[in-house]
């Protein structure tokens, strides 16, 4: 009896409590928003605040603990050779990609945008190296460098372009030019796709009155549709340089980061230095620092976009 | 309408005025395609050679003899061989489709209060979850493995569609918002005068007029829980787990490279998503390119 009488006493103001609380936009919003929350503290922030935290601890392979060392992970790093061969590497890698993508994808655009015959089959078929997953492209290009049996050592001979195979995969001079040439077989459509896209919100008023005014095909481009595209370009630059400066697979799966270290790049070296050598510690100092360098990028990738906002509002 | 945006789109070339343009242009288009194509022919022409006909030097595109034999060998349910890639294909499958359902029920209220709410850290919320897919892989990795290991999820395929659910989450969120701006609020208040709960006028209103978005998030949370290749490289390790990515690694290290079985399993990996892709290609696009431009 005594338990009770608290019990429907606390009942009766507490319907119009939770009314009120469904009422209140903040709660309705939360209760929504609640299980991608979850999801994203317990799969992204708890893992950055943890790798944050392990970058001061060294972590020896043989045992569970983990002991304090404060900033040693990474003055140990800064001061390695093979960090600053990495960020060369890295730096060699991406910078290239990025810029290839846009060598063919922009005329890629430019091209299709002005052909009306078969022009949304022709996108779907230069889609589709984007679309495949990335281990397959891999293997495609592994095969088609074999220095013995692969289609391009066999034109180049076959044609006496070469005498002796070319070594794509294997030399420390080639390796890092032919991921390059995978990876913008793999990501130009991205940066068409965009590119189609930017030229669609280019006022044909505008062109026609510039046309009117004399001004030629090429004045046109540079004067009326670049100026609309210039947004879009400095998007997708960012989005393909970040994706490219953490990217793993290609050169993972075609050289494995060799031959010799010299196509070694961060994230390879990230996944090496904690799942081979199992110096987590170590490897957490090496992501924290990658983490730190990409943010700038997506913080100037998320001012750009709200900057957009704030001209379009 | 059609008509419309056909003129507008010629025009908006503003490139079209002189047959030398067009030619450049054709050009352009035929050495790209030429770029594109070759190495996914080369890829099909070697997947119906024999091991020895793979090796022909100068190269052949159409072998003497074609033979099915690498598709056989991994597709045939009676071999031992084929046992494993189509456990692999399936492991992908269940990985794939649970991500994307569970990816996108989680998404759909999230996109919705997010557009009809007004709230204390709506925007810094927002902006967090714009940036999630900027951050490098690697750095989830050592971390999450750990917690995974802690988990007990090692070696599960929840481990994988836990972490992949949260990559599609930026732009499911960003596009289905823009979705749920667009739909006037007059709409849903209608169906409430008539009657329904706030929530039944949602998933009689609002959610159809949403449909094109959600298939476009779809599309793309599959394709890239169907890639995704460094995690599964992770949080896998026994054989019969893995999914295809990792499975055709684990599958050809142990010969000699059988290079036409290789590419036989690449091209059989590719189908699925290069199908979604070809049929849904307008929402995909649409979703690539509205996820990164539009805010």
């Amino acid at each position: 009896m005594r338990a009770s009488a608290p019990l429907t006493e606390s009942k009766a103001p507490s319907i119009p409590l939770l009314q009120r609380a469904f009422q209140n936009h903040s709660f309705v919003a939360l209760l929504y928003i609640l299980p991608s929350l979850i999801l994203l503290v317990f799969v992204v922030g708890y893992p950055i605040f943890y790798t944050i935290l392990l970058s001061f601890y060294s972590t020896p392979a043989i045992s569970p603990d983990r002991y304090w060392v404060g900033l040693s992970n990474y003055t140990d790093l800064l001061r390695s050779r093979t960090f600053w061969e990495a960020t060369k590497n890295t730096l060699y890698w991406t910078i290239p990609s990025t810029f290839g993508a846009f060598l063919l994808g922009v005329p890629a655009a430019l091209a299709l945008n002005q052909t009306l015959l078969g022009r949304s089959l022709l996108r779907s078929v230069f889609l589709i190296p984007w679309v495949i997953s990335t281990v397959a492209a891999a293997y495609v290009w592994r095969w088609l460098y074999h220095s013995d049996f692969g289609l391009i050592n066999g034109y180049l001979m076959a044609w006496g372009v070469s005498q002796r195979p070319l070594l794509f995969l294997d030399s420390t001079d080639l390796v890092i030019p032919s991921l390059v040439l995978v990876n913008v077989w793999k990501t130009f459509p991205f940066v068409m796709v965009m590119t189609l896209a930017g030229l669609q919100a280019v006022p044909s008023e505008l062109l026609e009155a510039a046309s009117i005014d004399g001004a030629g095909t090429v004045r046109r481009f540079f004067a009326v549709t670049l100026p609309y595209l210039r947004n879009v370009f400095l998007i997708t630059f960012l989005l393909l340089f970040i994706s490219n400066l953490e990217h793993f697979t290609i050169p993972w799966l075609m050289t494995g980061g060799g031959p010799a270290r010299s196509s070694q790049i961060w994230v390879i070296d990230i996944y090496t230095t904690a799942f081979r050598g199992l110096a987590f510690g170590l490897a957490s100092a090496y992501s924290t620092l990658v983490f730190g360098i990409v943010l700038l990028f997506a913080i100037l990738y998320v001012r750009l976009l709200t900057r957009r906002e704030g001209v379009e509002g | 309408m059609k008509l419309l945006s056909m003129r507008t789109s010629r025009r908006g070339s503003g490139l079209d005025t002189t047959i030398g343009w067009r030619i450049l242009s054709w050009i352009v288009i035929a050495l790209l395609l030429l770029f594109t194509v070759v190495p996914l022919a080369w890829m099909l022409s070697t997947s119906i050679k024999s091991q020895v006909a793979a090796m022909q030097q100068p190269p052949r595109w159409i072998p003497e003899v074609v033979t099915w034999d690498s598709y056989l060998k991994i597709l045939d349910p009676r071999q031992e061989g084929g046992q494993r890639f189509l456990r692999y294909f399936w492991n992908s499958l269940v990985v794939s489709i649970a991500t994307t359902l569970l990816s996108i029920s989680v998404t759909i209220p999230a996109a919705y209060a997010f557009s009809r709410f007004r709230f204390h850290g709506r925007n810094a919320l927002l902006l967090v979850i714009l940036m999630r897919n900027m951050f490098p892989a690697v750095i989830f990795l050592i971390p999450l493995f750990l917690v995974m290991r802690t988990a007990g999820l090692v070696d599960r395929h929840a481990s994988l569609i836990v972490t992949y659910m949260t990559f599609g989450l930026p732009l499911s969120i960003w596009l289905l918002k823009g979705y749920y701006d667009n739909i006037p609020r007059d709409l849903e208040e209608a169906a409430q005068v008539d009657g329904a709960t706030q929530f039944g006028a949602f998933l009689r209103v609002t959610l159809p007029l949403s449909a094109p978005g959600i298939v476009a998030a779809a599309i793309y949370i599959f394709i890239q829980a169907w890639n995704e290749y460094l995690y599964a490289l992770t949080f896998l390790n026994s054989d019969r787990r893995l999914t295809l990515p990792v499975g055709l690694q684990a599958y050809f290290s142990e010969f000699i490279t059988d290079w036409p079985g290789l590419m036989a399993s690449s091209f059989i990996m590719s189908i699925p998503v290069v199908m979604l892709f070809l049929i849904l290609q307008r929402f995909f696009v649409q979703a690539l390119t509205e996820g990164a431009l539009k805010s």
